[in-house]
Parts: C-alpha cells; structure tokens; sequence
C-alpha cells in the first residue's frame, strides 16, 4: 500500500465481521495485511465458543485489535448470536472512548434488489450528521431505506447514542455466498475515505479461490445471522439449504 | 523485502466441515441457496473455479443435481493434511407444484442460477 498523503491525526477505528458475503471480514483482513499493522489487544466473551486459531506456533484470539499510526482495526473472524452482539458493539465503543477515537467505520455487504452486477456500489449510512458531508465529498450514495439487523445493527445503535459517530459503508453484495469482488468495491471506497491508496490486484487474483476457501465461514454466518433475524422480527428466515 | 504474499487468515468457526466434502473422490460441495419468488423459485449454486462447459445439471423426480469440474485443482489443508479437490457436486430436493420442463439456467461470474417456474394450481373464488 502507498500513502498518498499523511493519515489525518485523528484516530479512526475500522470494524468488520462476518456478515453478508463476508465483505466485512475480507475487507478488513486485506487492510491489515496491506497496511502490515500490529495486534495490540484482543477482545473476549465468555459466550463465544473457545477457539483460537494457531498459525506458526502463535495463538491468535478471534477477536483482535490492530493498530497503525492513529488507525485502529477490530477484526472478527467469528460471527455473532445475537446475545453477543450488543456486547461486542458496547466493547468497541469503551475501547473507542479509552483511545480518544473520533470516528468508526464498520465495512459489512447488503442485498440491493434490481442489484446491477456489473457495476455494484457502496452505500454509506452515518450515525451523526458530523460525517454527513463525508458522503457528498467521496460521492458514496447515502443508504435512504431499508432494513438492518444482527450485529451492524448493534454497532449503529450503540454508537448513535455516543458522541463517536459511525459511518457504516455497505457494499452491495450477494448475501449468501462469500463476495469478494464486493469487498473490492468496499476497500477501494474505504482507501479514498482514509486518504490511502490500495492495490487490489492481489485480491483480484484470489476471488475464486477465497470464495471456495470461506464456504465454511458463510455457512456458519448465516446460521447466525438467522439467529439475529427471527429474534428482532420473529420473522421466518429466508429458506437456506 | 519482497512483501509475503496475500492471504487472508481468517479463522473458521468450527473445525469439522458443516459442509458435505467429500475427500477420498475429490468432490467439493458447493454453497446453495432458494429463494422463493412470485411465480418461480430461484436456485442457485456458487461454483468458482468453473467454465460453463464443464457443468451438468440433471433433475430426477423430486431432485436436482448439479456435478461441475473444477477447471484447476483446488487444495485444502486443515490440521496439517492437504485435500485435493477436483469437482462439485450437490443434489437438492425440489419444491412441489413446478413445472420442471420450463426449468432454465444461467451461468454469470462463477455463479449458476437455475429458474424454477411454479405451476399455477387451484380455483379461483368468486368474490361477492
């Protein structure tokens, strides 16, 4: 990654989940590579299942925290019921207070209907009317309706309380299987956000490859994300085989 | 430095497959989904690392069966053994009152999208 100009000075915090065709987790996974930044901390739950992944001897939490000049990252790698969910919104927003955050930027994918494949696009919904105008300036069409449950919901309703506003960019994806052509989109929207320049090509060159390698992750978020589903509406979920 | 090359570690959730691979004949099972529409339903299989041409798709009574080769072969390694694998195949149960002849399929981005037309049952109630 080559920076275009200095980070602003205020500190950012970027957010991303397993949610609709993984845009959240692949976006999120691509910058830390790219900006090659270092895991200061990581966040537990006693109703998370027990995992920890271990790559080369080391042990890696499922939830971590990532830093970078004045950018923190929080990265999940499990989906979440929707009893966790409110809890990692609320642990996001005291470590953003405790380290002076300014603004939080959650990446996550939605289903449009009449989507143009060939030209998917990002839509920006803001907690505050403080980032309002960051939509206009990078042209990111503004979400006007529409529905939002599970753990973005969660994010967006704890922190529209607080004085952190949070901009949520939602890249228009396939809900159901893992997206990583919408995570494109979501990290070259997210790059002129934060001033940043990303090559993709890396990515690019993975899509068919990521999508078979997170089949298992997608099953697993949208047996979650169901979970959430009829718990806010009480609705019968979309049918999923 | 040459920088490492990409690759999303990401951790999955549970270590046995909810999936249905199977390893000794090298078959993938690919995601699926129906949707329920109006007058048809709407299936669909994620089948990356696919050419059109290499796709079957054959329905048998009740059921529905899709079998892709995989254009490359595709590795996997969990807990420290690799996997290869070289087709996908999944069979799914068909919903009830379809009309199976105007059955269509499209093939765009690694994604297969079979149409389901229903067939339009019952009568109609007068309304006084």
């Amino acid at each position: 990654m080559q920076i275009k100009k200095k980070l602003p000075k205020e500190n950012i915090m970027l957010v991303g989940f397993p949610s609709n065709g993984l845009v959240g987790t692949f976006s999120i996974s691509y910058l830390i590579h790219h900006l090659e930044m270092t895991q200061v901390g990581e966040i537990e739950h006693p109703d998370l299942p027990p995992t920890l992944f271990v790559e080369d001897g080391e042990i890696l939490p499922p939830i971590r925290i990532y830093k970078k000049n004045n950018l923190f990252v929080i990265i999940s790698d499990l989906p979440f019921n929707p009893f966790v969910a409110y809890d990692f919104a609320n642990s996001i927003l005291d470590f953003s207070k405790k380290n002076q955050v300014k603004k939080i930027i959650i990446i996550s994918g939605m289903e449009t209907v009449n989507r143009d494949p060939k030209t998917p696009k990002v839509f920006g919904l803001v907690t505050h009317k403080s980032l309002e105008k960051l939509l206009y300036d990078y042209g990111i069409s503004k979400f006007l309706a529409g529905s939002i449950f599970g753990t973005d919901a969660a994010l967006i309703t704890s922190f529209r309380k607080s004085k952190i506003p949070a901009l949520v960019l939602y890249a228009e994806c396939h809900p159901f299987f893992p997206d990583p052509e919408a995570s494109i989109i979501a990290i070259t929207t997210l790059a002129r956000v934060l001033n940043v320049k990303v090559d993709t090509s890396d990515i690019q060159k993975k899509i068919e490859r990521l999508r078979i390698q997170h089949r298992n992750l997608m099953e697993e978020t949208l047996r979650s994300l169901h979970q959430q589903q009829e718990k806010k509406t009480g609705r019968v979920p979309q049918i999923y085989k | 430095m040459e920088k490492e090359q990409f690759e999303i570690k990401i951790l999955s959730p549970t270590i046995s497959s909810l999936l249905n691979d199977d390893i000794d004949q090298r078959i993938l099972s690919p995601l699926s989904c129906l949707r329920e529409f109006e007058t048809n339903w709407l299936l669909e299989f994620d089948l990356p690392l696919v050419n059109k041409k290499d796709i079957k798709i054959t329905i048998d009574k009740n059921f529905i069966s899709v079998e892709a080769k995989l254009k490359e072969t595709y590795l996997e390694e969990k807990l420290g053994v690799k996997s290869k694998f070289e087709y996908f195949k999944k069979t799914i149960t068909l919903p009830r009152k379809i009309d199976s002849k105007k059955i269509f399929a499209k093939f765009t981005k690694g994604r297969l999208t079979i149409t389901i037309p229903k067939v339009n049952v019952g009568h109609k109630i007068k309304i006084e």
